[in-house]
């Protein structure tokens, strides 16, 4: 069974974990997320989720007191489809072996060329960007700019149409004319891709990739089905000693990173949340203690499971467990390559992805606002903080409970299993005195 | 054909990088990640008589004491192979891995296999790879682990059937 699941799933997995287009886009992302964690929680302080918090504030500090914390948040979020940008191409271009902050800087360019840089305010026109264009609604369109930036770059690079310096000129001088001619032919491009925009009905580029690409894919991602593959899959992956996420994250995570920064545009300007599954939903209410949601697990382990090997790990595994630190578990139980514990690890999660799809659907919570809290902050804080409601830490709970559930059968199976072998070591001694040698 | 296996605090099931100062011990039975190995050892009639583990840390303030223990005590269990790993792209595992295979293969009659992944060790396995078996495997979450441990135990039975092993390591080694 195990075999088939890998000629399967093998392939499909190293395709996407070596595409470098999507790896440039996860590791993009990744440029732009500890600015959002860290602004996040300017944004909660700002607006924490305890009754008359607000009110303090201002009886101390004056009416605008939440401005300083927005100026903080604001300068991540109403940008994060630029910083996007900029991040996937720096990433995009290393992967391809170029200058990176040469391309990085070009295609923050190219995007703010097809940015619309004026707009009316009833009979007057106003020379600005505004933010719609830069944050979360351009998220799409700063990833295939980064992309096809650093293509149109290459391209050049690889015909050598570059400025070529005498030797003993300084490396940064020689660097930078190596960028004028391939930077040239970026600005180019962008700058036809302008005009040609601008005579069609959609006007700009930006109004075109949302409509084509960035409001359908939304809505797609945007779905149970959707997350629920995502979650089976990635747990799959992991039992066959795959890191599941990352290269589920591939393929989902411009889609979580949209749906996040857009209820988190909502919730800062107190508005009602749009989306259910967002980053937040998937970190926070589907799996606990990492991967598997071995949280339940760890919890099986520490109360009910008598072999001495199952308990030992438990007690070292659990600390680490509560905080999503499951790599002892993983190799140490082992979860990788076990056919027992395989069936709860991808049940848990993917039953725990469905009763929280619907707990959230069915308003029975508060949707998550979008703050991206670390993946370490453990269960019941962490559902407080990203619905603002005692429901979260509930919803939490009852699905750790849930999974101790599933788990249990299996878990006991292994124990059954240790304690025999235990049993065997106890008659004997198959404890190594390496005192003898 | 009598295998023991040597790893580290995080592959023998004794907690995370936290226990690195986990002193060497043994127990003559698979632990943690030896049951994978054993599974695949079973096509070759392998068995594992023996999981000698050891924090990376502790290893890193005894290695002497380590190194000799265990290669006195593979060579008293009358092992005809020792497999150090799988030790993924973890670094202080793998070297001390490579260490103790150097050791074992310099100081007793037994070969020794190491299993570890490229990333984070490119300068060890430069220094390892003509002298030791180094069969390639995977990063930690990386794709082939399956693979890879099936190659450790064909690693096994070849260089206990004396079987060609330059062939082997053309194959599936650095």
């Amino acid at each position: 069974m195990q075999k088939k699941i890998e000629k399967v799933l093998m392939p499909m997995a190293v395709k996407l974990g070596n595409n470098v287009v999507l790896r440039s886009l996860r590791d993009g992302f990744m440029i732009v997320m500890p600015l959002i964690m860290v602004t996040s929680f300017f944004l909660l302080l700002g607006n924490f989720p305890v009754k008359g918090w607000n009110p303090f504030w201002e009886g101390i500090f004056g009416k605008n007191w939440d401005m300083w914390f927005s100026a903080v948040y604001n300068s991540v979020f109403s940008f994060t489809g630029l910083l996007s940008c900029l991040g996937i191409a720096y990433c995009y271009a290393k992967n391809r072996d170029l200058e990176p902050i040469h391309i990085a800087a070009v295609a923050l360019v190219a995007f703010l060329i097809l940015t619309p840089t004026s707009f009316n305010v009833g009979k007057t026109t106003v020379s600005a960007v505004k933010t719609e264009f830069v944050g979360a609604n351009g998220v799409f369109l700063g990833i295939l700019i980064a992309i096809f930036s650093v293509e149109i770059y290459r391209f050049a690079v690889k015909r050598h149409w570059t400025i070529k310096m005498p030797d003993g000129v300084p490396p940064a001088v020689t660097q930078s004319f190596d960028a004028l001619l391939p930077s040239a032919l970026v600005i180019i491009v962008f700058f036809l891709v302008r005009i040609i925009f601008s005579v069609t009905s959609f006007q700009t580029a930006y109004n075109f990739i949302y409509t084509i690409l960035q409001a359908p894919l939304k809505h797609v991602g945007n779905s149970l089905p959707s997350v629920l593959l995502y979650n089976f899959l990635a747990s799959l992956l992991w039992c066959i000693g795959i890191n599941g996420p990352t290269i589920t994250n591939s393929v989902w995570s411009p889609i979580f990173f949209v749906l996040t920064q857009d209820n988190l545009s909502a919730w800062n300007h107190h508005q009602p949340l749009p989306h259910i599954y967002t980053q937040p939903f998937i970190d926070m209410f589907t799996t606990y203690g990492g991967g598997g949601s071995t949280l339940s697990l760890l919890i099986v382990m520490f109360v009910v499971c008598k072999s001495k090997r199952i308990r030992e790990l438990a007690k070292l595994a659990i600390m680490p467990g509560i905080f999503g630190i499951n790599e002892p578990l993983i190799f140490g139980l082992p979860v990788v390559l076990n056919p027992i514990i395989a069936i709860p690890f991808i049940l848990t999660p993917t039953i725990n992805t469905l009763i929280s799809g619907l707990a959230f659907s069915w308003h029975l919570l508060p949707f998550t606002n979008g703050i991206q809290l670390t993946w370490t902050t453990p269960p019941i804080i962490s559902g407080w903080l990203t619905t603002g409601s005692w429901k979260g830490p509930v919803l939490q709970i009852f699905e750790i409970i849930l999974g101790i559930f599933i788990y249990y059968p299996f878990i006991k199976m292994l124990d059954r299993q240790y304690l025999a072998e235990e049993a065997k070591a106890h008659a004997d001694d198959l404890d190594i005195d390496f005192s003898e040698v | 054909m009598k295998v023991i296996i040597i790893l580290d605090q995080i592959q023998a099931g004794l907690g995370g990088k936290e226990h690195a100062d986990t002193p060497l011990g043994g127990k003559k039975m698979p632990m943690g990640s030896a049951d994978n190995v054993e599974k695949a050892l079973k096509n070759y009639q392998g068995e594992i008589i023996g999981t000698f583990y050891c924090g990376t840390d502790y290893y890193q303030a005894n290695r002497d004491l380590v190194q000799r223990k265990f290669a006195k005590m593979a060579e008293k269990m009358e092992a005809d192979v020792v497999i150090l790993g799988p030790a993924y792209d973890y670094p202080d595992f793998s070297q001390m891995a490579c260490e103790i295979a150097d050791y074992i293969q310099s100081q007793t009659k037994i070969p020794a296999l190491v299993a570890c992944a490229k990333e984070k060790n490119e300068e060890l396995i430069e220094k390892y790879h003509d002298n030791l078996v180094i069969v390639k495997m995977p990063p930690k979450g990386g794709t082939g682990l399956s693979d890879s441990i099936e190659h450790v135990a064909l690693g096994c039975d070849t260089v206990v059937q004396n079987h060609d092993v330059a062939d082997f390591k053309a194959k599936y080694c650095y």
